[in-house]
């Protein structure tokens, strides 16, 4: 499990969070979800200790963050971190090189999927198949947690439908996935649980199944609920 | 398979509805195995969790069974095949039912209606 | 360990294309200049000596023989002071390059399983090696370049010189090419230190942005110093308490200081106040 914990956060004197706390199951897709500008990356940021925080405690599997828990959190960024020189080859050889959880398997299944070519430069990549490579870089790590952040933006709709695919394959299965959105419309029914997130709050958190069996309301609906107030 | 699920009502029940519908229309026929809980999910681009406990109702419902390791199958209890058709049925005169009598229509013009119209979608067939 | 090893190899591998391209323009430049020197040195020799009838010794003697010495001038040096230059800006290009290149990739770094400050001491080290190397270079390429005098000149035109007499024509550049382990060690131990602060300075204003220019800029100084106190000392008592064997000693434990605290100092900013 992934706890974030009474999360604070400033930029400078601006306070982006103020008090952030929710949990990540294993074996569910946990959707973080909030206008741009909210807040969402930054989140994501600091649970892999990539910005300072002002106050406030994560825990992955009770653990805090160290080196010993990036073999177990993955963090996908909106936008690929690999050199752009580099070939898709030689980016997964530095995975490969550096990560103990790394599954070869896994890669070249992927990049089946996909269809990519291991020789094509990363700077030479379509914005759909640079996000490919960016998914496939966390996902071939054999970690329990995977953060996402936007997944889907920015990018074609059949890359999105690829993307989509994985989503719903044994890539994610078993393991717990935290994803950042603007737009929830195309996910609605791939996440176990939503997080609505505003002025630097969690206004809610609810299972979407348990919301729409109780309440008869849509992530839509409580979105609306939230923020039109 | 495709579903349009709407979003307001679990996506699990929307599941086993459409299962439903499919067992009453013979599309799914007794004893025919059906897809595992990830392909449905890749199917139907819905979380495994989700199909997963598609599975489950449809289980406790008697709709499909397993045995050891292979794969579900559809029932061939003949009682919980007919309470299915008939539950289809049932829904789908109550709903016809009920939009007729918001416009104010006798049972015997929403008869006639109901003959015509029964006809003449068999002649279109023949 | 392993991936420190690994990271080292990593940046030398990043910076190789340029670093290779400095060698080359070194090797090219300095023979270059060499053989230009030769030739007119020749054609000079033999204008004075077969058309003007000077005896050679006369013309030795007021024009002093061909040596490698008499080749080493700006243009010779030029190389060298590029390959310093560009070395100097690499330092900051190291860090920089990951935070401001197309693709970010300082998550990459930041989030390898492995201590942060593998990837500082990995950048450093790549620094040292690369400085080492063309130092290296550059002394293997001064005996051939001698040879090369040698092959071109002969020999009743022309003083030989050994690697140490060459390289006490380099006058300031020297410190490059320190001729005892003693004095390769305080050179270099130096150096090594001076990269460690002023990757540090470049982490504070990395996690401080703005302010973290200034904040950076007083860590270099106080750092300094640190360093410097001995001496400071002695400009402003005027008297020398300490002899130079104590001198050298109370240096060391400095730099030792100095660079263990740049050290701890860039963990714990790595760890604690780096932003992407």
């Amino acid at each position: 499990m992934i706890e974030v914990k009474h999360l604070r956060k400033k930029f400078g004197r601006k306070t982006v969070l103020q008090d952030i706390s929710f949990t990540a199951e294993k074996g569910e897709i946990t959707c973080l979800i909030g206008i741009n500008g909210v807040g969402k990356t930054t989140i994501l940021n600091a649970i892999m200790a990539l910005t300072p925080i002002q106050g406030g405690q994560i825990l992955i599997d009770g653990e805090r963050v160290s080196k010993r828990t990036f073999e177990k959190v993955a963090f996908i960024p909106d936008a690929i971190t690999m050199l752009p020189q580099m070939r898709i080859k030689d980016a997964i050889a530095f995975m490969a090189d550096y990560y103990h959880c790394w599954n070869q398997k896994r890669a070249d299944e992927m990049l089946n999927f996909f269809g990519l070519k291991v020789e094509e430069r990363i700077a030479n990549l379509s914005k759909g198949n640079t996000a490919k490579v960016n998914l496939l870089l966390g996902l071939a790590l054999d970690v329990d947690y995977i953060l996402m952040d936007e997944p889907f933006s920015g990018i074609d709709i059949f890359s999105r439908e690829q993307i989509t695919d994985v989503f719903t394959s044994h890539l994610i299965e078993d393991r717990g996935v935290v994803i950042t959105t603007h737009e929830i419309q195309d996910i609605e029914h791939l996440i176990d649980k939503a997080v609505l997130l505003d002025d630097g709050e969690v206004k809610m958190a609810f299972n979407v199944e348990e919301i729409r069996e109780t309440e008869g309301k849509s992530v839509v609906d409580m979105m609306r609920q939230v923020y039109q107030r | 398979m495709k579903i349009n699920f709407n979003n307001r009502d679990p996506v699990y029940l929307q599941v086993v509805q459409h299962f439903k519908e499919q067992i009453a229309k013979g599309m799914l026929e007794p004893g025919q195995e059906i897809p595992s809980r990830r392909e449905l999910a890749g199917n139907l681009r819905i979380n495994p969790n989700t199909a997963q406990r598609a599975y489950k109702e449809m289980e406790e419902q008697k709709l499909i069974y397993t045995e050891g390791n292979s794969p579900s199958k559809i029932t061939k209890d003949e009682s919980v095949l007919a309470a299915v058709k008939k539950e289809l049925v049932t829904d789908a005169v109550g709903t016809f039912v009920a939009s007729m009598r918001s416009i104010n229509l006798s049972l015997e013009e929403v008869m006639d209606l109901v003959k015509t119209h029964y006809d003449e979608a068999g002649e279109g067939k023949s | 360990m392993k991936s420190y090893l690994k990271l080292v190899n990593f940046e030398i591998n990043r910076f190789l294309k340029l670093y290779v391209a400095l060698a080359a323009f070194t090797v090219i430049v300095q023979t270059a200049v060499v053989i230009i020197h030769a030739r007119s040195y020749l054609a000079t020799a033999k204008d004075a000596v077969t058309k003007d009838m000077i005896p050679r010794e006369t013309f030795l003697s007021d024009y002093g023989p061909m040596s490698i010495v008499r080749a080493m001038d700006g243009w010779f040096q030029l190389p060298i002071a590029i390959c310093i230059a560009v070395l100097l800006i690499y330092c900051f290009m190291i860090w920089y390059r990951d935070w401001f290149g197309k693709n970010t990739f300082i998550y990459r770094l930041l989030m390898l399983p492995t201590n942060r400050i593998h990837i500082y001491l990995a950048k450093a080290t790549a620094i040292f090696f690369m400085v080492l190397g063309l130092v290296s270079l550059e002394l293997l390429l001064l005996p051939a370049e001698s040879k090369l005098v040698e092959l071109m000149v002969p020999i009743d035109y022309r003083e030989d010189y050994s690697l140490n007499g060459i390289m006490e024509a380099f006058g300031d550049l020297n410190i490059l090419f320190p001729k005892t382990i003693t004095e390769f060690l305080i050179h270099y131990g130096i150096g090594l230190m001076m990269v460690f602060i002023l990757f540090t300075s470049i982490l504070i204003e990395r996690c401080y942005r703005l302010k973290g220019i200034l904040y950076g800029g007083i860590y270099f100084a106080f750092a300094l110093v640190i360093f410097l106190l001995p001496n400071i000392v002695l400009i402003f008592a005027h008297t020398n308490y300490l002899y130079p064997v104590e001198m050298f000693f109370v240096e060391l434990l400095l730099g030792i200081l100095v660079t263990a605290m740049s050290i701890g100092l860039s963990h714990y900013l790595l760890n604690k106040k780096i932003r992407v």
